[in-house]
């Protein structure tokens, strides 16, 4: 510790008076210099010397007492000038890699830590140099490292990004109380930028600081992994059409070594790729073709399966959202005679622009042909039955025989192909009349099977008016629920006009099937009210019976009802069709977040809708709701809620929930709700029935880190980042797996001012201006002149 | 006259058995040959061409006459019905009969046996089918607030009116008032032309003139809604093609083409009622092959 002495003004008038203060100081000096050096021979040369010497001491005495003088007294030492180390804490940091592909890979971490302690004289010498050390550790926030975790630089790399252009920044900022900034090192793999951009940034700020920054690599070249590096794929697809996703491996140490890339959606494989893995740092791409076999939200995911030794397995798969929609709906519309339902129908379809309809109507049959003159030109064409039925069956979604005679028209052959289709997934509607159900060509097994009558048994049109009653299961059921709701049930809307008669098939509780409208009297030998309106799930299919050819009537009648303003043919048909196609809207529950994919530290935002059975907004409603990671626990079953709840709809049939802090990763939220108990006394036909659905919703979403921190961990490019940083700021770039160590002497920001790297200890301030002395001077000085020179005579 | 038909119709349906056997496991339609070029149009000199009584072509009873014209008691059938009104509501007695056995002999279409009759316009009769004929003759009578709303509701909800103008285009007094009356119920649409290229044209024969008991006008009058014809106005006289005598015999002369004259107006008769019943699905054809083509088997 030094003692220092400086003076200090207290006082410093203004200018103009500074001013004439300077002339009069210097004229009174000018004054007695000249009186001195003039030769007085009355007045000895001691005497002239203690006039002078009287004169500057009054001067000073004055000078004092004007500017307040201060005697300032320091003790001060050497200062603390800061020197700040970041050590990446990132994820990349947890690698391992070597110095040679022979070495055994070393976790980049450790090879930090070790050059670290190999540093430790060096890090004395600098406490020593007088300068404060600060370690602060960083990925994509900063935080202090103190006491045994900066000595031994302890923690796990785990964070989710390297964000160095943020550490930095926060150096440059001032810090009051603090001592100023000398220097700084950098410890980290240097995979601190994922473009250009991002590394000119770093750049920016590190060279804004105006300090050396002295980096120490902790890469080295040899690691052995593969990475998804990255994913190209569109958030939307369509049903049944191709989708094409490209994922990007890249690979190091692993040149040429196969191995089967798979592609999973929400957890299921669903398709796999042989490759073959390209040389370091060579992107090797992987593309599927999907075509979703149905609508809704998924998580799909490419996934490389670990290799030996492989540094890292967390980046061997990628997982992102992809929303299934249908594209346009491909309907088969085959009539085996034009009449009015048929028109009615068509229309229907015809009107809704996202229904692509190819239609085959029977308009002559055997015996027109025989009576007609051929030279008439008709519009006519063939009824290419093979093609349809056979070759490209599986390309339409609905397939509606309408009134349609098969073994008149040698479609009998293809029903088995029709069977298979409607088991694989395809929709399939029967409309009754005079001409089907009258052939048993419905009556095939394998189709019969699946029907949710029984078409092994003829059954010809019968004409009566009747009004169809409602079941229980019909109740519940999308397709008919709105005529339970609908005031007066169907008592208010037009009566139909005809029914096949037909019984429920025998294997109904097999295949789903259920009665949804029955006639009110007619039934069948067992007692069975005979089903106008049948529908059944056989395999991944759906179908639908219509034993009447008169549901036109519901869309044309004289004072025919409205029902939250459509008309109850178009309600029924909707709905059926909807059901047929799976369409989520054809539930009462709808359940929406605000996006597919999430950074980490976003809110996620849930929003629900319930419906009413004819498709009004239903408030009032309470609904269960549950939120979970994406997959299966170890057990096999969903893992645990992360969070859960209930809601109840407002007034427009809504509830939202924004969900927050959720960690990266794949969720699905769940949101189900109850559509009411069948009344009392209700006879439940079809309840034991399966099939009807669920009020149950899903969607899924993605939690990702901000960055793709191990997309790509190859060393190399770090190494190179950071001696570009260290050379662009005046530091000195190191290498851990080189072997380097930090040196005693860092590069550190020259002194600004003298006064920079002392620390002051304590200070005492002696007043020269305000106390007895600086009086007794005064006096003593300007009196003790003007005696002397009285005595002498030159006053 | 019912043995002789009885004893043709069983003779023709053997022949049909007969020739179409080989066609029956393809039971498809024939398409015009090539090798018999056909007319779109008659031509105005077509002499030699006279269908006898019983020809399926040259008027007449069915020659395949049965109670209920072939259909059981379980078959669908469709009625055209008639709309009567206070004036000269009838003036073609008998055309729909004609038109109904000409569909269930061509077509497979099953009209009934005897057309029905709409009292009133403001009857529920209306709507028990989406189709009305409405001829008249001179003029149109006001069928008043009630029967005028009814009307507009019923092509409101998808029904197909075809006004017939038994004048032949003489005397426009009954177009006239059409067109009043659709301007009244359907006023957001215009009557006008209906294009060649309108699928009723082809919605079964190939037809390029709309014939009837004149040709003194090449296109009909329509009313279309997005392209689906709400009314048509027909001013050739169709009924007056169709009506016969007692006799079975037309009961009007068709000038100047005669006899194939009214072959052609029977044509457009037929596709009148089909694209009644199947709207524009001969429009459809166009895109056939697209469609079968443009999507991945399931």
């Amino acid at each position: 510790m030094n003692e220092q002495m400086s003076l200090a003004a207290g006082h410093v008038p203004d200018p103009a008076v500074l001013a004439l203060l300077g002339v009069a100081v210097l004229l009174a000096v000018a004054e007695g210099m000249a009186a001195f050096r003039r030769p007085r021979s009355a007045v000895p040369r001691r005497i002239s010397a203690a006039l002078l010497g009287l004169r500057l001491l009054a001067l000073a005495a004055l000078l004092s007492v004007v500017f307040e003088l201060t005697l300032r007294i320091e003790q001060v030492s050497p200062s603390g000038r800061r020197l700040v180390v970041l050590v990446d804490h990132s994820a990349s940091m947890a690698l391992a890699d070597g110095t040679t592909p022979e070495a055994t890979p070393e976790a980049r971490i450790d090879r930090l830590r070790a050059a670290w302690q190999a540093s430790a004289d060096a890090r004395v010498g600098w406490r020593d140099d007088g300068l404060t050390v600060e370690v602060r550790g960083f990925d994509l926030e900063t935080h202090p490292m103190t006491g045994d975790r900066a000595e031994t630089l302890a923690g796990e790399p785990d964070g989710a990004g390297s964000d160095l252009a943020r550490a930095l920044s926060e150096l440059g900022q001032p810090e009051a109380d603090r001592a100023p900034l000398a220097g700084v090192v950098v410890l980290s793999d240097g995979l601190v930028a994922e473009d250009d951009a991002t590394a000119a940034h770093v750049d920016a700020v590190g060279q804004g600081l105006q300090v050396p920054i002295t980096t120490l690599s902790a890469g080295a070249p040899f690691i052995r992994d593969v990475s998804v590096a990255q994913i190209r794929a569109g958030e939307f697809a369509f049903v049944e059409n191709v989708a094409e996703i490209e994922a990007t491996l890249v690979a190091h140490g692993l040149a040429g070594t196969a191995t089967t890339v798979l592609l999973r959606r929400d957890g299921e494989e669903v398709a796999s790729r042989r490759v073959e893995l390209g040389t370091d740092g060579v992107p090797t791409p992987v593309r599927f073709e999907v075509a979703p076999d149905r609508v809704g939200q998924f998580v799909y995911e490419v996934v490389v399966p670990a290799q030996p030794n492989e540094a890292t397995v967390a980046n061997n798969a990628r997982a992102f959202v992809i929303k299934v929609l249908r594209d346009k709906v491909r309907v088969l519309h085959v009539a085996g005679r034009p009449d009015w339902d048929v028109r009615a129908l068509r229309t229907l379809l015809r009107r809704d622009p996202n229904v692509e309809l190819l239609s085959y109507y029977i308009l002559r049959g055997l015996d027109d042909i025989g009576r007609e003159d051929t030279t008439a030109a008709l519009s006519l064409i063939p009824f290419p039955t093979d093609e349809l039925f056979e070759e490209e069956l599986g390309s339409f979604d609905l397939v509606i025989l309408h009134n349609f005679d098969a073994v008149q028209h040698q479609v009998e052959q293809y029903l088995d192909n029709i069977a298979r289709y409607v088991e694989e997934g395809g929709a399939l509607v029967l409309i009754g009349g005079d001409l089907a159900f009258t052939d048993l060509g419905y009556g095939l097994p394998e189709l019969a099977n699946l029907l949710p009558v029984d078409s092994r048994i003829r059954s010809r049109l019968t004409h009566e008016p009747f009004r169809p009653r409602v079941t229980d299961a019909g109740r519940r059921h999308p397709i008919t629920a709105w005529l339970a709701a609908a005031e007066g049930g169907w008592g208010q809307l037009p009566a139909l006009s005809n029914y096949n008669p037909l019984s429920p098939n025998p294997r109904s509780d097999v295949i789903g099937a259920a009665s949804l409208l029955v006639h009110p009297e007619a039934t069948d030998a067992r007692g069975h009210p005979r089903p106008i309106l049948g529908v059944s799930e056989p395999g991944r299919g759906r179908a639908l019976v219509l034993a009447t050819g008169s549901t036109w009537q519901l869309g044309f009648a004289p004072d025919l009802p409205l029902i939250d303003g459509a008309r109850p043919y178009d309600l029924l048909w909707l709905g059926a069709v909807r059901w047929l196609l799976r369409d989520d809207s054809s539930g009462r529950l709808t359940l929406e977040t605000d996006k597919p994919r999430y950074r980490v530290g976003e809110a996620v935002e849930l929003s629900a809708k319930t419906w009413s059975a004819s498709y009004a907004a239903e408030p009032g409603i309470e609904v269960e709701w549950a939120l979970r990671p994406l997959g299966t626990g170890p057990d096999g079953q969903p893992p645990a809620p992360l969070h859960e709840g209930q809601w109840t709809t407002d007034g427009l049939g809504r509830a939202r929930q924004v969900l927050e802090f959720l960690p990266v990763g794949a969720y699905v939220a769940q949101a189900r709700r109850e559509l009411g108990a069948p009344a009392a006394g209700e006879i439940g036909e079809g309840s034991e029935a399966e099939g009807l659905d669920a009020p149950e919703v899903r969607r899924v979403f993605i939690v990702e880190p901000p960055g793709r921190e191990l997309a790509r961990i190859d060393a190399d490019p770090g190494i190179a980042r950071l001696a570009a940083l260290a050379e662009a700021t005046g530091g000195e770039a190191l290498s851990a797996a080189d072997g380097d160590t930090l040196p005693r002497r860092i590069p550190l920001a020259p002194l600004r001012s003298a006064r920079e790297g002392q620390r002051v200890d304590a200070r005492t301030d002696v007043p020269l201006w305000n106390g007895w002395l600086a009086l007794l001077l005064l006096v003593t000085s300007f009196g003790g002149e003007w005696l002397l020179r009285r005595r002498q005579g030159e006053v | 006259m019912r043995p002789t038909d009885l004893e043709r119709r069983a003779l023709l349906m053997g022949m049909g058995a007969v020739a179409l056997a080989p066609a029956a496991s393809l039971a498809r339609s024939r398409e015009p040959s090539p090798a018999a070029p056909v007319p779109a149009a008659p031509p105005d000199d077509w002499p030699g061409f006279a269908p006898g009584p019983g020809s399926p072509f040259g008027g007449g009873a069915d020659p395949f006459g049965m109670p209920g014209g072939g259909a059981d008691s379980s078959t669908i059938t469709i009625d055209l019905p008639q709309l009567r009104y206070e004036g000269s509501w009838n003036p073609r007695p008998g055309a729909m009969r004609v038109l109904a056995r000409e569909l269930r002999l061509r077509t497979r279409l099953e009209p009934v046996l005897e057309p029905g009759e709409v009292a009133a316009a403001s009857s529920a009769e209306l709507f028990a089918t989406p189709f009305l004929y409405v001829a008249g003759q001179g003029e149109l009578p006001p069928l008043g607030p009630g029967g005028e709303e009814a009307l507009r509701r019923f092509i409101d909800l998808g029904g197909l009116i075809v006004f017939d103008a038994a004048d032949g285009g003489t005397d426009p007094g009954f177009v006239r008032d059409v067109k009043a009356l659709l301007g009244r119920i359907s006023p957001a649409s215009e009557v006008a032309p209906v294009g060649r290229d309108h699928v009723l044209y082809r919605s079964f024969y190939l037809i390029d003139s709309p014939m009837g008991r004149t040709r003194t006008h090449d296109h009909v009058l329509g009313v279309q809604d997005e392209g689906r014809l709400r009314a048509l106005v027909m001013r050739n006289d169709l009924g007056g093609a169709l009506a016969e005598t007692n006799d079975g015999l037309p009961a009007y002369p068709c000038t100047p083409g005669g006899h194939v004259q009214r072959e052609w107006a029977i044509r457009f008769g037929v596709n009148i009622l089909l694209y009644a019943t199947c709207t524009d699905y001969k429009a459809d054809r166009a895109h056939v092959e697209t469609l079968l083509r443009s999507r991945r088997w399931r």
